[in-house]
């Protein structure tokens, strides 16, 4: 862990497209094991918050610090192996290929082999881990299926375990419940509470099902227009005026 | 290396090998199966690309004919020793396909296949219009290399075998990437390149590293050539043989690796005897190419299942 | 001075045509990929068909005028046709089959054009001859004519995807296709009209440049392989980068003419895309966070 246990730090990040702002200046910390929600409404930034910590942008202003390193700048793949692991919100799998082969691949990348001369030649056997993520998931009855055919809420499950086979330090859960029935939503809930728990992981959720978000969180923090507005336990945000009205429009509107 | 040789592989490879030993198998089969032979192999290196990476390389043709002009302007001057020929067309071909992997392979899949297409063109051009290495009509009446001295590979029994052993090798070293790590990771970038990169893997390295060895196994394939015709001409290099190795890949049916070998000899034996066309010919290969995408995208062996029906999603 | 006059000039000038050539071809291949996920290896080809056409239609017609109208018509029909039927079962699989089909329409078209009407140079002869005085030199009036096609061409074009609501919904479709299935668009629609318009224009193109340079089946060849060098350097999800490119390729390879022969002139073009390669690898425009 990192020097206060402190797993994540955006220090007074900025992102912009353009004449668009996509983030101003947003800062926060996570905690070792904290499940930390990020919420606001549509084009709040979350995404962007994502994606700026994932790798896909570069921040324009302020730093990102993971395990008191910087990241900000450096390619997707580089910050994985450093530990972050992203889901996606529009599920990304690998389609044609066997749900098995999914876990198999993503697992892969770990092997001290990987991205090295003897990978040509070895054949590293990562088929443990891979059947024990599928396990834990509900999905080892369907691991020879192509997973595309895989149902929806299955398929958001198996986006998991693709982040979780990379053994992160730190989950990036982008809407993780999108699509979902309500049953599957709490279910998914329950088990990414217990998974988190069980491998000591650190998660950063974006959520738009407040159910979701009230019941899993450690802290919440609220974005509008690219800004913090908000931060602090589930109850003082549920109850911030600022928030409400983020949400519904000003009083009397 | 059992996951890497079947049996049904070693036996195909051994009936080739008797072959020769046919009634029929005059000097002019023998010259047809070398380039069946040949440009098989080369089919199916290209499948590593295209079918396991997912990548079109539409200047292949390049490789084979760098290949081959390297062993041309060895022999030309004498230096008949056919690994020294090898060595030189690896270096050649290397250093060539490491330029055009490094920027190909930058940027998503669609600029591999205009770089590639650009940089055979622009090699095309060099070597038609450069009169050290004669020009449109290139390197002409080339002696034969020599294993060691005294023994050359100058019949067309002895290029055959020397072909046999290079598709030998060249199946040999495809099997083991596409079972071993390397290949999967292949076939997971074919399938969601954004994923693998936010999977941990640089995924620049593994498509480099592909072509790279794609087009060696190609060049090797060139600079076994000029063996057998004797010349090495700056038409090798035309984009349209670009299109018919892909074709031979299509054929025999992407991700399979056998399916472009037998793809290959198959083209080259359909070739020959349409070849009496020549004016229609451009035409016909253009047709086929729209035919088997639209109607045979698995090729003739995914349709017919004849090699066990490997699905071309091809995992190890 | 007088060198800069009577040999400069008039090469930039030509080179600001033959850019604003490219940048209509490397348009057409821009919104066509980012549009259909296709790569038409056979834009070059509907470039040529467009001076074949007009080729054929100055024999029926005597009229240049005339083919100016009906060449790319033509041609824009043959695109329509050739998209509902090949390229339309493959939008749902694999790009790679799209790279490869076009790849194999290129060979038929060429081949095909050179079946119909022979390889050899074909003239077009410009409608009108006579060159006008113009800052100290005399330009041909055909050139002159052609600069001015171009520029209303390319602000035509500029105000369809900035001012139409139908040219919007397609330069935003270009960045991101997926939002078309949320707009209520007829799809199947939209695409085909939009590659029968990049063919009509491709084949414009081709008929205008035609009177200049000569006419042979191969003439696309050329032209595609510069094309996509100024898609590749102009970045793919750019089309104001493609246009701002193919003007920079168009000038260098005008004034490198001057200088070197054609071959070297090739080589030269391609070196200078290495060299932007190496210190811009997105191209010029190339669009952050999308992985390109």
């Amino acid at each position: 862990m990192a020097r206060d246990g402190v797993v994540l730090e955006i220090d007074s990040v900025s992102k912009s497209f353009g004449a668009l702002a996509a983030l101003s200046n947003v800062s926060l910390a996570v905690q070792a094991g904290q499940i930390f929600s990020v919420i606001g409404p549509n084009g709040a930034g979350k995404s962007t918050l994502f994606n700026v910590v994932s790798g896909l942008h570069v921040p324009t202003r302020g730093r990102i610090r993971f395990r008191g390193r910087d990241i900000g700048g450096l390619e997707p793949e580089q910050i994985n192996r450093l530990g972050v692991a992203k889901t996606f919100q529009i599920t990304n799998i690998f389609g044609e290929i066997s749900v098995f082969e999914n876990v198999r691949v993503a697992a892969q990348s770990r092997v001290r082999e990987s991205g090295r001369l003897a990978s040509l030649w070895r054949l590293p056997d990562v088929e443990g881990a891979a059947s024990e993520l599928l396990q834990a998931f509900g999905l080892a009855a369907r691991r020879d299926e192509p997973a595309e055919n895989l149902s929806h809420g299955e398929q958001r499950y198996l986006e998991i375990c693709l982040a979780l086979a990379t053994e992160p330090t730190l989950l990036l859960l982008d809407e993780p419940t999108a699509g979902m029935t309500p049953g599957e939503t709490r279910e998914a809930t329950a088990l990414i509470r217990r998974i988190a728990t069980a491998r000591g992981l650190t998660v950063l959720l974006i959520e738009h099902d407040m159910s979701v978000v009230m019941g899993i969180s450690d802290r919440i923090a609220v974005l509008h227009f690219g800004e913090k507005i908000a931060e602090g336990a589930p109850e003082q945000i549920r109850n911030d005026p600022n928030v409400i009205e983020a949400y519904l429009g000003p009083p009397d509107a | 290396m059992s996951r890497a040789l079947t049996w049904r592989a070693v036996l195909v490879w051994a009936a080739l090998a008797a072959l020769p030993a046919l009634p029929f198998m005059s000097k002019f089969y023998l010259l047809l199966a070398f380039d069946a032979l040949l440009f098989g192999a080369i089919a199916m290196s290209l499948d590593l690309l295209m079918g396991y990476t997912g990548l079109v390389s539409f200047g292949h043709a390049a490789f084979f004919g760098l290949g081959a002009y390297a062993t041309a302007v060895l022999l030309e001057r004498g230096i008949v020793s056919l690994w020294v020929c090898l060595l030189f067309a690896v270096l050649v071909v290397g250093l060539y396909a490491l330029v055009v992997s490094y920027f190909s392979t930058a940027r998503r899949g669609i600029y591999f296949a205009l770089l590639t297409l650009i940089f055979a063109e622009v090699v095309y051009t060099f070597f038609r219009y450069t009169q050290t290495f004669g020009g449109s009509d290139g390197i002409q009446g080339l002696p034969a290399p020599s294993l060691a001295p005294g023994f050359a590979i100058d019949t067309p029994l002895r290029n055959y075998y020397l072909v046999l052993v290079y598709l030998g090798l060249a199946y040999l070293v495809c099997r083991i990437l596409v079972t071993a790590h390397f290949g999967r990771v292949l076939v997971a970038i074919r399938e969601n390149e954004d994923r693998a990169r936010f999977l941990g893997y640089n995924v620049q390295r593994y498509k480099m590293a592909v072509c790279m060895i794609s087009a060696l196994i190609t060049g090797l394939g060139g600079a076994l050539y000029p063996g057998r015709s004797a010349f090495a001409t700056p038409d090798l290099m035309l984009w349209t043989v670009s299109g018919e190795l892909i074709i031979m890949v299509m054929i025999g049916g992407l991700g399979t690796l056998v399916g472009p070998v037998i793809g290959g000899a198959f083209f080259v034996l359909l070739q020959e005897k349409v070849s009496s066309y020549v004016d229609w010919y451009f035409i016909v290969i253009g047709l086929v190419l729209i035919f088997i995408v639209l109607f045979m995208p698995r090729g003739l062996l995914g349709i017919r299942g004849l090699l066990g029906g490997r699905r071309w999603r091809a995992t190890a | 001075m007088d060198y800069l006059v009577a040999v400069l000039l008039p090469q930039l000038l030509h080179g600001l045509v033959f850019g604003a050539a490219l940048g209509l071809l490397a348009l057409g291949l821009t919104v066509i990929f980012g549009l259909l996920g296709v790569m038409n290896f056979a834009h070059g080809e509907l470039y040529m068909l467009g001076a074949y056409a007009g080729i054929a239609v100055i024999g029926l017609t005597h009229s240049f005028w005339a083919a100016l109208v009906v060449a790319p018509l033509a041609v824009g029909a043959i695109g329509a046709l050739t998209e509902v039927t090949t390229l339309r079962p493959l939008y749902r699989r694999e790009p790679l089959y799209g790279l490869i089909l076009t790849f194999g329409l290129a060979l038929v078209f060429r081949e095909g054009a050179r079946q119909i009407w022979g390889g050899d140079m074909r003239r077009i002869l410009p409608p009108f001859t006579g060159s006008t005085p113009l800052l100290g030199m005399t330009y041909p009036n055909y050139r002159l004519f052609l600069l001015a096609a171009a520029s209303v061409l390319l602000l035509a074009i500029w105000l369809f995807f900035t001012r139409t609501r139908a040219g919007i919904v397609v330069r935003a479709a270009v960045q991101d296709a997926e939002m078309l299935d949320g707009l209520g668009v007829n799809v199947p629609r939209v695409f085909t009209l939009t590659f029968a318009g990049s063919a009509a224009l491709a084949a414009l193109a081709g008929l205008l440049l035609a009177p200049i340079f000569t006419v042979y089946p191969q003439m696309g060849v050329e032209m595609i392989l510069l094309a996509f060098i100024v898609v590749i350097l102009g970045g793919m999800g750019s089309m104001g980068g493609s246009v701002v490119a193919a003007f920079v390729i168009g000038l260098a390879q005008s004034l490198l003419t001057l200088w070197m022969n054609p071959q070297r002139v090739a080589i030269a073009i391609f070196a200078i895309m290495i060299v932007v390669l190496i210190v811009r690898p997105r191209g010029f425009f190339g669009r952050e966070g999308v992985l390109e």
